[in-house]
């Protein structure tokens, strides 16, 4: 086993992985502001991917813009199921589970009902190959992996520097807090949801082309995203990265070592070590 | 001696929380933890009965070292507290609570509770009186079957207490007991600890009213920044040039 | 939540409203073959008594602040033991079915010791890692034993059982509906009953506020494994029945998405009572096969209904007419 095999191995894992970050930080994201898990959270990534799919591929928008746009066009459908349902559900996890859960099923059968239920392929709007210290990688690839980090830098810049983003982190500090401070919950939480699910849109819109668009596409990216979140820590943004690294890394060299099933196995069992290990993640707060 | 504190120490990562504490809370006694905010004294209570770690130094009860043990263990030794916030069961009735309260069994007490023995009806009704008796000493039996989320402040406050003492302790530890009440009623809370007092009843508590604390406590700790800087009785700490210093020179608003 | 549960009223009066209930459910369980004996609705009754058992122990974990998402595993647990020791053991289900509940309550406490370490969104989501290592582990390993992907065949109905003389068969679904009714009605009572005793008041004291009923002297934790060990029985029991009903087992049937619906039907119907379940469980699952002619469109009705029922009614489907009356009595307006 050479050494350039594990690497190549190990890239393969990072570059989608990114992807799947952007996912996870979604998640994560609103559960640190609103304290609850949104099931539907896979269904704005398809939407995301729908989007693109009319725009880029049928519409023949540029494919940068018409990321622009998904990322846009999702959030606001973001913004728009918080103001609708969620907010009345900050704080019940149970109920919020099983509203997440009803909203699942019906963007999916809207999008079945609208769509139809087989692949749409996006064709790539890159070609070509780059090679590098022997490693390969497609140009495709590396687009979609240096958009996903670029968007992961935007969103700690936002948080890190903005006002709006600085009142978000605060609410997920304290929320109480936060209100006392004068801080308009409201407003923070319809954008963080509307954040949120913007990251899943524009993460769909990322993967559109390299494995096309179906209303089922979104389960496999929300599974992997709460497997980032569990190792990194849910509500902790540093975590969901390193925790997609990792999950990267052991999908890439898993894959080379076993079969498939056997690599969802051992994606779990590192869940269940994980929680019981560290519960709160590698950087979940107190 | 019932409690006693050796060295008592807690660390959160940077912080050393509460730093070399050595107190004892005599039988029978009354007795006030005090100190400015973030002097520790929530943190001591936690440490007391289990809810976390000490880091360093370690706590006997009645001769015996409890540090280390499980809160439910803790319990059962005779310590149960209070909390500031959530210290009661909203959703249950003042008599549902006293009867969690008194139920200080270890085992869930599957085999009985299923077969509904005789035995098992008796040990409940008796439950049942004694936990009406108890809340007839407190002046609440009337609201027996009231939902607790719905009491007053004051009621909320009395259940509390009479919570812990539904679990038969020696040692009851309060967590400002008097904080949202008039002072009418905090001369009812002093009076019924007193009387708890007499019948061999120890209590450790924090108070931020002075008034009250001088009022009814027969010896007071003092804490700033998890340091012990005095204790004694009402008077000498009063008197205290340090406590003065570090926080009764500030006039208490309201107090 | 009615006040009146529990210890709160003499113990005479405390157990005239659990009667009560459970004789309701028996007459409805007994009225229903007298009413119809067409198979398609036989079908349908049988498969909502096994969910109102798998949902009324969901229900028992859940109120001691526990969402179990392994709970579908111990049923497929307890139906693979069954079938194999049926198939490749040769005893008869009459044994099996105690056996494998057994197999699923002991394999229930490593697995529920482990999950019961972290609290909240933490255990709701290792249980569900649980039970995926579970439903893979069925679907992909010892393949000679589990069937693999295409599933476990030939599992044979319950054998005769003799009877004063007589012999029970168990083929007709009209049988093998009466066998699913004693069997609810068995774990009915036991879960009514630890409901309203003391352990049932602890219980729900523990998801009200589980630091504060430990530092009152309860010991959280064998209180929740304890639930989790007899939810875990139960759903052994519910699988073998299933394994031997179905005669084919697919590791799919115990995968998220029959999960899923357990936790929708445990909550719709109100987790604050034990007789939830049994409104959310029958209700959904007529919903649900009212619904199955609009295929597509019964996933979103499905799914708006969900959104409305929990926006609408926080509490659940069996809190709602005390709410609504609550509501009347103070003069509120019924707009949510």
């Amino acid at each position: 086993m050479s050494i350039d095999l594990l690497v190549q191995a190990l890239l393969n894992g990072f570059g989608l992985a990114m992807v799947y970050v952007l996912v996870a930080l979604g998640l994560t994201l609103i559960f640190s502001i609103l304290e609850i898990i949104n099931f539907a959270h896979g269904e704005f990534y398809m939407l995301g991917g729908y989007v693109t799919y009319y725009a880029f591929a049928v519409f023949g928008l540029n494919y940068f813009a018409t990321l622009g746009f998904a990322i846009l066009a999702v959030g606001l459908a973001g913004v728009v199921a918080e103001r609708l349902i969620f907010r009345y559900l900050r704080g019940k996890t149970l109920n919020a589970f099983i509203v997440s859960l009803g909203l699942l099923w019906v963007m999916q059968a809207s999008a079945q009902l609208s769509f139809g239920v087989l692949d749409k392929p996006v064709p790539s709007a890159f070609s070509g190959i780059v090679r590098a210290f022997g490693l390969v990688i497609s140009v495709e690839r590396l687009v979609v992996s240096l958009s996903a980090i670029v968007l992961i830098a935007a969103l700690y810049l936002f948080l890190r520097w903005s006002r709006p983003g600085r009142a978000m982190r605060a609410v997920a500090q304290d929320a109480d807090a936060a209100a006392l401070q004068g801080v308009d919950i409201e407003l923070v939480s319809a954008l963080g949801f509307g954040i949120g699910c913007a990251l899943a849109g524009g993460a769909g819109g990322l993967l559109a082309p390299v494995f096309a668009v179906s209303p089922a596409m979104g389960a496999l990216p929300v599974v992997k995203a709460f497997i980032i979140i569990i190792i990194g820590g849910m509500g902790s943004l540093p975590g969901a990265v390193v925790g997609g690294l990792l999950l990267g890394s052991v999908e890439g060299l898993g894959s080379l070592f076993m079969g498939s099933a056997a690599v969802s196995v051992l994606g779990f069992l590192v869940v269940i070590l994980a929680l019981l290990v560290r519960p709160r993640g590698l950087f979940g707060g107190a | 001696m019932p409690l006693e504190l050796r060295s008592v120490g807690r660390r959160f990562g940077g912080l050393q929380a509460v730093a070399d504490l050595s107190m004892t809370v005599a039988p029978s006694t009354i007795h006030g933890l005090i100190g400015p905010n973030g002097a520790g004294k929530s943190t001591v209570f936690n440490l007391i009965t289990g809810v976390i770690p000490l880091t360093s130094g370690a706590v006997f009860f009645k001769g015996e070292r409890i540090s280390g043990l499980r809160p439910a263990e803790i319990c059962r030794l005779g310590i149960a507290r209070t909390f500031q916030a959530t210290t009661l069961f909203r959703e249950y009735t003042v008599l549902q609570n006293v009867l969690v309260a008194a139920h200080l069994l270890s085992a869930p007490g599957l085999g009985s509770a299923l077969l509904w023995s005789s035995r098992y009806r008796e040990r409940e009704r008796r439950a049942r009186e004694r936990g009406l008796a108890l809340l007839q000493t407190l002046h609440l039996a009337g609201l027996a079957d009231q939902v607790a989320g719905t009491l007053p402040h004051r009621d909320q406050k009395a259940l509390a207490l009479a919570m812990v003492l539904a679990t038969g302790a020696e040692l009851v530890i309060l967590d400002e007991p008097m904080a949202g009440l008039a002072a009418q009623e905090k001369a009812e809370t002093t009076s019924v600890l007193q009387r708890l007092r007499e019948q061999g009843l120890t209590v450790l508590l924090v108070e931020h009213d002075m008034k009250a604390v001088m009022g009814v406590c027969d010896t007071v700790t003092v804490l700033d920044h998890g340091l012990r800087i005095a204790e004694g009785t009402p008077r000498e700490i009063q008197a205290n040039p340090a406590v003065i210093e570090a926080y009764l020179g500030v006039e208490e608003p309201g107090a | 939540m009615e006040p009146s549960r529990g210890l709160s009223a003499p113990p005479g009066r405390a157990l005239s409203a659990p009667i009560a209930g459970l004789a309701l459910l028996a007459a409805g369980v007994v009225a229903l073959p007298q009413l119809t004996r067409d198979s398609y609705y036989l079908d349908v009754a049988t498969t909502i008594l096994m969910n109102l058992a798998l949902t009324m122990s969901l229900r028992l974990q859940v109120s001691t602040g526990q969402l179990n998402m392994a709970h579908i595993s111990f049923m497929g647990i307890g139906a693979y033991a069954s079938a194999l020791l049926v198939t490749r053991v040769g005893i008869s289900f009459w044994a099996a079915l105690p056996i494998a509940a057994v197999v699923a309550a002991l394999l229930a406490f490593p697995i529920g010791g482990l999950a019961l370490r972290v609290t909240g969104p933490y255990y709701f989501l290792i249980t569900f890692a649980f039970s995926e290592v579970v439903r893979l582990f069925f679907n992909n390993f010892f393949v000679d034993l589990f069937g693999g992907p295409s599933g476990l065949v030939g599992i044979p109905k319950p054998s005769a059982l003799p009877w004063f003389g007589r012999a029970l068969t168990f083929t007709t679904k009209l049988e093998l509906y009466t066998l699913m009714a004693a069997l609810l009605l068995v774990t009915a009572a036991v879960l009514v009953r630890l409901e309203h005793s003391r352990f049932g008041l602890v219980a729900s004291a523990i998801r009200q506020g589980d630091l504060l009923a430990e530092t009152l002297g309860v010991n959280v934790f064998r209180y929740k494994l304890t639930a989790y060990v007899v939810g875990s029985l139960v759903a052994g029991v519910a699988g073998a029945f299933f394994a031997h009903s179905h005669q084919v087992l697919h590791s799919s049937d115990f995968g998220l998405e029959p999960m899923v619906l357990l936790v929708v039907f445990t909550v719709i119907g109100g987790t604050g009572s034990v007789w939830g379940p049994v409104a959310g469980t029958v209700l959904m699952t007529i919903a649900g096969e009212l619904l199955r002619e609009l295929h597509h469109y019964e996933s979103l009705v499905f799914g708006v209904v969900l959104i409305l029922t929990m926006l609408w009614a926080p509490d659940g489907l069996v809190a709602l007419p005390g709410k609504l009356a609550r509501r009347r009595r103070a003069g509120v307006s019924l707009a949510p």
